[in-house]
Parts: C-alpha cells; structure tokens; sequence
C-alpha cells in the first residue's frame, strides 16, 4: 500500500509541475505540497539511503548550500539540491523527487550520490526526522522577520529540536554566541567553524570598523545563561566574534576548521585571498602556536564580501566531514575541497554580476538587518559602485514591518553617488537613506508600478565598466527578476 | 535665538538591549532633526550598571526588547535606577517609551498564565498579556499636534506588534485615537499615554523618522524645559518626512493584497 500510495503521490506532482510549466510558472514548490498531501511520509522515503546535508540559519543559506553542491560536483559526485527559497517540507520534497531521475542515473553510472538541502529554520525542526541528514550546518541567527518567528531563542530551540531528531553530525558557527550553545549536550558530534581570532583580533585593531552616529541593533550582547554582558576581544560583523561570558565562563569555541584573512586587500574586490585551515583537534591554536597537524590552503574568495568566509569555511567543513561519514576521506579531502571551492560561481540575488549591452549589474538580496548591513558595507567598498538601486516591499514573505531598516547603521556607509529607490515602501527607504544623511536631491524614488522604468533609467545613467548594484528584499526581488527575463532577456532563473 | 550654543541631551536607555524593531530610527530623529537647526545633539547610552541622572539629560528614550532582554533590564530598571526614573519623571523630564518600555512604567504586566510582573509603577497604567497579537500598519489622531486646524498635521503614522493589553488610569491621559489598527487594547479605541511629560506608544521602530511634527513636539518640550518658556524652537521642513507618509498612504489606499 505505502508502495502504491508513493506511487501515486510523485505521479501527481510531476503532473502539477507540468501543470504549472505549460503555464508558464515557476514550479518550485506545489508540486512537493500536493506529493505530501498524498503520502505525508514521503521525504522520508525519498531521503531514505540517501547521503544528505542539510543547511539552516538566518544568513548564507542559500550561498552556502550553492557552494556545497559545486564542490561535491567538482569532486566528481551527483548532486541533487533544491532551488533557492524552496526550503520548506514542500520545497525539499519537490526538489527529491524531480532528483530521482537523476539519482537513478547516477547510481546505474556507479556515480556517488549526495542530497544538499537548505532548510529554513522553523521548518528544520520538524523536517531533520524525515531527511536523517548525516551532516547539518547552522550558519549563523539572526535578526529576521520577526513578525514571523517571534524570537532568536525559539528559532534556536527548533532547530535544536531538528538536531535531536536525527544523528546528524553538526557543523556550528564558533563565532556566533546564539549558535555556538546548540553543542551542548550534543558534543560528540559537533565540529566548529569559524573566522580565526588571530586574525580577528588583528584586523579588528588594525582596521576597524567606521563609526556611525549610533551602533547598529545588536542581536546577542548578552549571555542567554546568566544574563551578563559578553566581552569581546574581537569581532567580525553583527554580534560574530571571539566572545566570553566573565560570569557563567560560557566562551567561543575554538573550530576545527577557519579562516585566516587579511583586511588590508578589500574582500569586496573580485580575487580577494584567504586561507582555509583545518586545525584538527588544536582548533585555530594550532594557527597561533604553529602545531603540527595544521592544513592551510591558500584560495581565492568565489563570492566577494567578508560574510563569504563564512560561507566558504561552512561550505568546505562540510564536504569534508561528509567525507569522514561515508568514508571518502579521499575524494574529499580539505585539499581538494578547498581547492574545488575557487570553482564556485555566484547565484542569482548572490552578488552575481550580469553584463547588460556594455553596463553591468549586481543583485544582492537583502532580507534582514543584517544581510542589508554586509550590503550597504560591501557597496561602500567596491571599487566599481556608481550607482545603488534599493527596492523594499513589505508582502508576508518579507515580513509586514518595515522598520527593520532602521536598525541598520546606514549612517557609516558610503553611498554610490547615484541612488535609486522603489518598492512599495519606497517613502520608507527613501527616508532611511535620507536620515543618514544622504542629500535627497541624490535620490530618485519611484513607486512599485514604476521599478522598471526605474531600472531602465538607473542602467542607461551607468558608465561602461562601471557597476549598478540593486539590493531588493525577497518579494521585490522576484519582481525584479521577471523584469530581467522580459525586459531584458535574461536567462529564465527558475531553471 | 542663536541655536549653536543650544545643546540637546539625549539618553538612550538600554540599546544594548532595548532595541526591537527599529526603535534606534527614534534616536536618530531626534538628533537629525536637532542637528539641522544647528542644535548640537549628545547621545548618551545609560544601560545595566550606568547611573541614571536627570539633571544630565533633557530627553530620555525608551525602547522596546525581546522578553529575554526584557527580563534581563527588569531588576537594573525597577529596583535600582527605579525611584530616580521615577523622580524625573515627576519633575517633568521628557520622555519617550515605546512598547515594551511603555509597559514597563506601568504598575504591572500580567502573563498569560495570571503570574503579574511587578513594573516600576511611574504611571497608572497596567498591560494584560493575550494571545492574539496585533501586527499591523496603523494611524493615530493626536489632538496636540493639530496645526492650525490641519487635520493630516495630526496624524500619526506607526506599526504596531504587541499581545499586551494596557489599560490607562485616571490620572492618565491616551496618547491618541486609533484611526485604524488595535491600540492600546482593542477595545477603547485609543493608542498610547500621556503622563506629564511622559509619552508613550505601541508604535515600533520608525515612529519619529515618520512623524516629525511628532519629534518636534518633544524637542520643544525638552527644549523649553532646558532653556526657559520662550523658546522657540526654529521651523524646519518636513518634505522628505511628508513625502515618506504620502507614498504610505497611497500604499494603503491601494490595498495590500499581494502574497
């Protein structure tokens, strides 16, 4: 019966998504809704056997899991993986099962096969039990729509939950003081990930951070444990670095695997160097004291921006230690994981330039506080900024309040001389930039209906060679993206 | 009036921790539209362990916080900068308090499960936790903001996210009356609190940046306080404010039906 019931459940997806294509839509993801509907077991089934990583956090989800996929691809492995955005039960069982094709392939071809999953938080916690991932990252918590998930420690306690429901190995962001508490408990299988905090502290003293009028909303300042104030002796972005509680003695973990950086060559620029390190049981001692045992790879950073460390390190700790699960430490070792990394190749709304004519654009999804911080800061350093477009809408899947935008520190940012605003709470924006002391007179603000004629005037103002970067939040970036596609004949993205 | 030497003290009270929502645009209001006349503005962040004292501040922000950190600043808040917050307010200090910072002057806050938190008790109002929670845009009519007559002068734009209900006594005044969202409780139909130079609102995040009439009147208010009466604070335009709470409302008048 079960047998049957599968049957039936994958047949009406694939004719919902055929459905949905011959009229001309994305089918991303109700064609996995209509499977479960059917046989509510089936990711489990489709997962069953099946080596799977599964990727949750606020931030670098969809990065990570895009860096994940192309480094077991280049190291010669299969990949099945889900579309960015589909990260719920519907999205990853349609993801499966339009993957059985290709897995049947691959396993007749005697290829190895790995399932890279990006889950959204809340749905981890009740998903982890049917996917039984073998290796799960968290990547960071942040400040995210609010209006849906009420606070950081619930998200936290459900992805704990997820964690306890499978006996996956965790891959933990050592930086990250909401993150980093998920080993508790769960020690044997936890390895940590992070941005060395020799180079932290470094760089945090040499080149710190410019200063706004007022700091940027803080999300961890203080222990969860005992409510005291953490001391950092260095930091990277957001409430990321080298924390310590002086009270419960609660601190940073030293990782496995992390990042050795410079900041005196700007991340922002395509090329930017970096080492990745695998410091075995030292950690990122081993870097300080110089233990043997220590594996620095020197590559070039794939996708620019100092939050693509993260990313990076997350990415390749996680390819290796699927390699110690299944026992390919060969064909996956941080060598050739790291060096597979430089291959990787940015994602649409990922920092992604696209040439239009002689003009060049860059899309960078900007959802929460944080991911707008790293933008606004990315922006300010690029060497090719001229033009800055920002689109905010406010429909459920970006969260109804607005007002987020104003724990940004716009204020230390340097913004592109030309400035374009739309969205349906383009007043919203336009005030934001105005308030940090823009001139409005700088300031082109157009309401939603007009975003692409917007577009058009924004791309014929840029100088060849120069850049236009536009930083829509997730419902306005859809809307950009069919503008792409009609207007300017793009590649179709839903592919 | 010569409004270099004038000088606008603000005290933020914990932003470290107090700091939902976007309520940090509040600050930033406040020092923008006091820089623009030329008034120098000195931000003061006043958090657990700092001491609290009125006679260096001309406005105090309050705002609001996840109730983790809610229940961190509590017992700093109540018991130990309590009775000097209490006393400034008293003498008429500016204050403003959004959310959770509003309830917090109140006599209590009433869980779900009937357990009352004792708050500072500064003003008679106290705040019944439901379950439902209200998020949504709202508009407010504020009487005291009426410029010659203009109702739009009077409007106040916010968005409100709260599952407390708070109820004002008698020596309290509302803030506002809701044009459209839930206010203080749902029922009465009135949004915020007044308590001499006390005021308070639901209203999260970006409610000064969108209400400059609004950031004025407490200018004014501090202002006169520190330097005397006849005060005057200087005009300033509010056109790219305006401009904001036009494409608001032609936002709203659209419909917001999108997924």
């Amino acid at each position: 019966m079960a047998s049957i019931r599968f049957h039936i459940a994958v047949f009406s997806a694939k004719c919902t998504h055929l459905a949905l294509r011959l009229m001309g839509r994305g089918a991303t993801t109700l064609p996995g809704k209509v499977a479960v509907k059917v046989d509510p077991k089936i990711l489990k089934k489709l997962c069953s056997g099946r080596d799977c990583v599964t990727i949750t956090g606020t931030n670098g989800k969809t990065t990570t899991t895009h860096m994940i996929t192309d480094i077991f691809r280049n190291c010669g492995y299969t990949v099945v993986t889900n579309v960015s955005g589909a990260n719920l039960l519907s999205g990853v069982t349609t993801s499966m099962i339009f993957g059985m094709k290709e897995m049947k392939k691959a396993e007749k071809e005697g290829k190895k096969i790995i399932c890279v999953l990006e889950t959204d938080e809340a749905a981890y916690g009740k998903i982890a039990c049917q996917i039984m991932p073998k290796v799960s990252v968290v990547t960071n918590l942040f400040r995210d729509q609010l209006d849906r998930f009420g606070e950081l420690a619930h998200t936290r306690e459900l992805i704990a939950k997820g964690l306890d429901s499978c006996e996956a190995d965790i891959l933990l962001n050592s930086d990250d003081s909401l993150v980093s508490e998920l080993y508790k408990g769960r020690e044997g299988r936890t390895v940590f990930y992070g941005l060395s905090e020799e180079s932290m502290h470094y760089n945090n003293v040499t080149y710190p951070d410019k200063s706004g009028v007022l700091p940027a909303s803080s999300d961890a300042e203080y222990c969860t444990g005992c409510k005291t104030k953490y001391t950092y002796t260095a930091r990277s972005f957001g409430h990321l670095g080298s924390f310590s509680c002086s009270k419960c003695g609660k601190k940073r973990q030293s990782p496995r695997f992390f990042v050795k950086y410079d900041l005196s060559k700007n991340p922002s620029d395509e090329g930017y160097e970096l080492s990745l390190c695998d410091g075995g049981a030292n950690g990122d001692k081993a870097s300080a004291e110089g233990v043997s045992g220590l594996i620095e790879k020197r590559v070039k950073l794939p996708i620019p921006g100092m939050h693509n460390f993260y990313n990076s390190i997350a990415a390749v700790s996680a390819c290796v230690c699927m390699g110690e699960k299944i026992g390919d430490t060969e064909g996956l070792s941080f060598d050739k994981c790291a060096a597979a990394l430089e291959h990787v190749e940015a994602a649409f709304g990922r920092m992604e330039k696209i040439s239009i004519g002689d003009k060049k654009i860059c899309v960078l999804l900007v959802k929460n506080p944080v991911g707008l911080d790293r933008a606004l800061s990315f922006v300010a350093g690029a060497s090719d900024a001229e033009g800055i477009y920002m689109l905010l809408n406010s429909n459920i899947a970006d969260g109804k309040d607005v007002s987020w935008i104003w724990d940004v520190d716009f204020e230390s940012k340097e913004f592109p001389e030309k400035v374009y605003v739309s969205g349906d709470r383009y007043g919203d924006m336009m005030l934001r930039i105005v308030y940090s002391g823009v001139d409005r007179s700088r300031i082109i603000a157009k309401p939603m209906e007009e975003c692409a004629e917007l577009l058009d005037q924004a791309i014929s103002d840029s100088t060849p060679g120069k850049c236009l970067y536009i930083l829509p939040n997730y419902t306005s970036m859809l809307a950009l993206r069919s503008i792409l596609v009609k207007r300017y004949h793009l590649k179709d993205f839903w592919k | 009036m010569d409004n270099t030497e004038k000088e606008l003290r603000i005290c933020h009270m914990y932003p470290d921790l107090l700091n939902l929502y976007g309520d940090r645009g509040n600050v930033l209001s406040l020092i923008r539209r006091a820089e623009l006349r030329g008034i120098k503005a000195k931000l003061v962040p006043v958090s657990i362990g700092d001491d609290f004292n009125e006679n260096d501040f001309d406005i105090v922000f309050l705002g609001g916080g996840q109730d983790a950190e809610q229940n961190v600043i509590r017992k700093d808040f109540v018991e130990v900068k309590g009775p000097k917050v209490k006393e400034a307010i008293e003498n008429g200090m500016v204050f403003l308090c959004i959310c959770g910072g509003y309830q917090m002057l109140g006599k209590y806050y009433q869980e779900h499960d009937g357990t009352k938190i004792e708050c500072l008790n500064a003003i008679d109002i106290y705040t019944v936790g439901e379950d439902v929670r209200y998020i949504q845009d709202t508009i407010y009519e504020a009487e005291f903001l009426k410029e010659n007559g203009i109702a739009e002068s009077s409007l106040l734009y916010g968005f409100e996210n709260h599952s407390g209900r708070t109820y004002l006594g008698p020596t309290v005044k509302p803030m506002a009356k809701v044009i459209e969202g839930a206010g203080n409780n749902g029922k009465d139909g009135y949004e915020g609190a007044i308590y001499n130079n006390v005021y308070c609102t639901y209203s999260h995040g970006s409610f000064l940046p969108k209400n400059p009439r609004m950031t004025d009147h407490l200018l004014r208010l501090a202002l006169k306080r520190r330097y005397g009466e006849d005060y005057e604070l200087p005009e300033l335009s509010t056109e790219s404010e305006d401009f904001a709470r036009a494409a608001l409302l032609k936002y709203k008048e659209k419909g917001n039906t999108a997924p």
